[in-house]
Formats: C-alpha cells, structure tokens, sequence
C-alpha cells in the first residue's frame, strides 16, 4: 500500500510538472523577465534611468538627431517628439517573429540609433493617442 | 566569455564560448553567418557604451546581440 500511493504522489507530481511545463501562460511570463533583463543590460545609463522611472526613454536618431520616445509595448509604442517633448508622430514597427516586449522595444531602440532612415521607411505612422500616466512595475529588477 | 545572444520566443537564447578557441570561434562565426543569412540583425556595443550594426563577425566582440527582422506594424 505505502509504494502504491508513493507511485501515486510521483504521478500526480509528474502530471502536475507536465501541466506547468506547457502552460503558455508560464512561457510568457518567463520570456517577458528575460527581454526585460536584457533590454535593461542593453539600455544606456540615462536611459535605464528614464525607463525606471517613467516606463519609458529617449533615444536619438542617427540619421536626423530626431529625439523619439519608446513606450515600453509591442506595437505603436514609439512616438517622435515636437520640441516641446511633445508626440507629434507614433510609429508602429516591430519585429517579424512575435517576441516579449523588452525585446521588441530593444530592436526598435538599436534601429532608431544605428538606421533611423531603415527603420522610419518600413514602419507605419498615426497620429499620437493619449497616453495613461506610466505605472512602474520594473523597478529594482 | 564572449557571448552571443539571441532574440526568441523566450526572450533570449545566450551562446557562450571562448574565442582563444579556435573551434568554438568557428562555430560562432557560423552561428553568426546563418543568422545574419535569415535576417537578423548583428549589434554590438562599442567601449563607450555605444550600439553599432555589424555586418561581419567580429571575434574580439564580447557580447553580439542578434534581433530578427523589423516590419511595419
């Protein structure tokens, strides 16, 4: 009897291991830490910063020395900016494969840096939307 | 360690090797041909802190960050 529930309790365990391990809920929640670590890796210090503090940062076109500002998201999140730090344009481009977010906002700040003219001429433009007030649930990671 | 990180589906895929070795150096060399062939994108970052495209594999790179393809959303 003792060994019958023993293989009892390893079965559920395994079953229940199973579930954890193709849970795409768990997938996505992991993947996301991961591109936040490495978009704050990848970040400049004034950037981290920024990001930290408001969920979002600057970064400065190569090409134009255009300031545009990057909303932490996947899609529609990268505004230009007026001279009043104000949005003027959103531009929505992201990565072809379906990536978290931290990595999808990394690819478009080395893009804005290293091919602001590559990365203007593929993306898709709109007028600037509302924006709620930026919640912080990064800090200290 | 030099290192050479992969954007994916679970946020990053990290290959670490050892460029004093001549084949771990030519097995990131490859890695970094076929991904590039596919259409990532090869960054590095500079000593200043600064992000530059590569076009070539560069094996004094300590980090090598590899996005996929960017498209209008």
């Amino acid at each position: 009897m003792p060994s019958f529930r023993r293989t009892l309790a390893e079965i559920c365990s395994r079953i229940f291991g199973l579930r954890e391990h193709f849970n795409p809920r768990l997938w996505a929640d992991d993947s996301e830490a991961r591109s936040l670590k490495l978009l704050r890796e990848w970040l400049s210090p004034a950037q981290l910063a920024q990001f930290d503090a408001d969920g979002h940062f600057d970064v400065i076109g190569c090409d134009t020395g255009q300031k545009y500002r990057i909303h932490y998201g996947s899609s529609m999140n990268v505004e230009e900016l007026d001279k009043f730090g104000q949005p003027r344009i959103c531009y929505c481009f992201v990565t072809d494969a379906p990536l978290a977010p931290g990595d999808v906002v990394l690819a478009q700040k080395i893009a804005l840096e290293t091919g602001e003219h590559a990365a203007l001429a593929i993306a898709n433009k709109f007028t600037p939307k509302r924006r709620p007030v930026s919640v912080n649930l990064w800090m200290g990671s | 360690m030099a290192s050479q990180i992969v954007m994916d589906h679970t946020g990053d895929t990290r290959h670490q090797f050892d460029a004093a070795d001549a084949e771990a150096l030519h097995k990131a060399e490859e890695r970094f041909r076929s991904l590039t062939k596919v259409g990532f994108t090869a960054a590095v970052r500079t000593a200043s802190g600064d992000v530059e495209l590569t076009k070539t594999f560069d094996p004094t790179a300590e980090e090598t960050l590899f996005y996929p393809r960017l498209v209008g959303g």
